[in-house]
């Protein structure tokens, strides 16, 4: 179980950093302000979040299902990958919950 | 009963993430599209690829159309850009078509008299313009759009318009600077592995849907186990 929390708690970070560029530096860049140069720099950043994200919904599911969470528990836990901030607050919460040893 | 709604429900979702997948394919490979150098055709009729009062279909956007007829009216469309970014006000025509509609045609960076008699044209045909390129005002286009003709004008209007590469009257080629630009890209925002990561991940949410069910049901007959 170590090893599936251990994966899980990677993704939420990874997941979670991908999100806080791809909402408050890719999408201000593009929509907001008009410079390709700028643009052109920041474009990785929302194709490996995708990529980054699938791979947090592989961890999550493998990780909620290990901890038999429910249903409920397993969609909220796939959605935080969407949000910012909602993936280091599930991070927190397995934590608490889970103690790695 | 139950059973049957959740299996619907199910098939809804799995149909839904599948579909958005394709979606998102399909913008994938039209960006891939957009990177290959654009392929001129023969010139053609106009009114052989398009009607007056309907929307451009994707294949007559760029083509190089001829077509006759006489200018009712001209306006100016001031804040226009052509392909090397410079800003200018282009003259603009309104020309009637014959037995069609009218249809606005783009015909110099200088001002010039509307010719008299027939005309024959030359020149790309475009999508319509979308977004204003100045303020409002009398006698002159905000933007080359037909809709802004609508209670100006009582004869049908052809989508888009046409930039002029030639005029002829009375077999006379009318020597006026003519605008450039280049052929219009569709724009599909985004980079095409950033699609293709979409489609990874809307066709994982599709499995993740059929997955679902399953996992409750083991968990369920594991807890009947325990009690």
């Amino acid at each position: 179980m170590n090893g599936v929390i251990k994966r899980y708690r990677f993704m939420a970070f990874a997941a979670g950093i991908m999100s806080l560029l791809l909402w408050f530096v890719e999408l201000p860049v593009v929509y907001l302000m008009d410079n390709p140069d700028l643009a052109a720099k920041v474009k990785w950043i929302p194709f490996v979040h995708g990529y980054v994200y699938a791979f947090y919904v592989l961890a999550a599911i493998h990780f909620t299902a290990r901890a038999r969470f429910t249903i409920k528990r397993m969609i909220l836990f796939i959605l935080a990958g969407t949000l910012p901030v909602a993936s280091f607050l599930a991070e927190r919460k397995v934590m608490r919950e889970f103690p790695v040893q | 009963m139950k059973k049957i709604g959740v299996g619907l429900v199910i098939l809804a979702l799995c149909g839904t993430f599948v579909k958005l997948g394709f979606w998102q394919l399909d913008r994938a490979a039209e960006l891939k599209e957009l990177q290959k150098p654009y392929v001129e055709q023969p010139v053609i009729a106009l009114t052989d690829i398009a009607q007056p009062s309907s929307n451009l279909s994707d294949n007559a956007i760029n083509r190089i159309v001829t077509f006759s007829g006489r200018y009712a009216m001209q306006f100016d469309a001031p804040g226009q850009e052509d392909k090397n970014g410079k800003k200018k006000t282009w003259l603009v025509g309104l020309l009637e078509v014959e037995g069609s509609g009218a249809i606005l045609v783009v015909r110099s960076v200088n001002g010039s008299d509307i010719p008299k008699g027939e005309v024959t044209v030359q020149g790309r045909l475009l999508v319509r313009q979308f977004e204003d390129r100045v303020a409002k005002s009398d006698g002159a286009l905000s933007r080359l759009d037909p809709s802004l003709l609508v209670g100006m004008y009582d004869l049908p209007i052809f989508d888009g318009y046409v930039v002029a590469q030639s005029e002829v009257v009375d077999g006379k080629n009318l020597n006026l600077p003519r605008v450039e630009i280049d052929p219009a890209r569709p724009n599909v925002p985004g980079y095409y592995w950033q699609h293709i990561s979409y489609v990874v991940i809307w066709w994982l949410m599709a499995l993740v849907v059929v997955f679902l069910p399953f996992y409750g049901r083991k968990r369920r007959i594991e807890e009947g186990v325990r009690a």
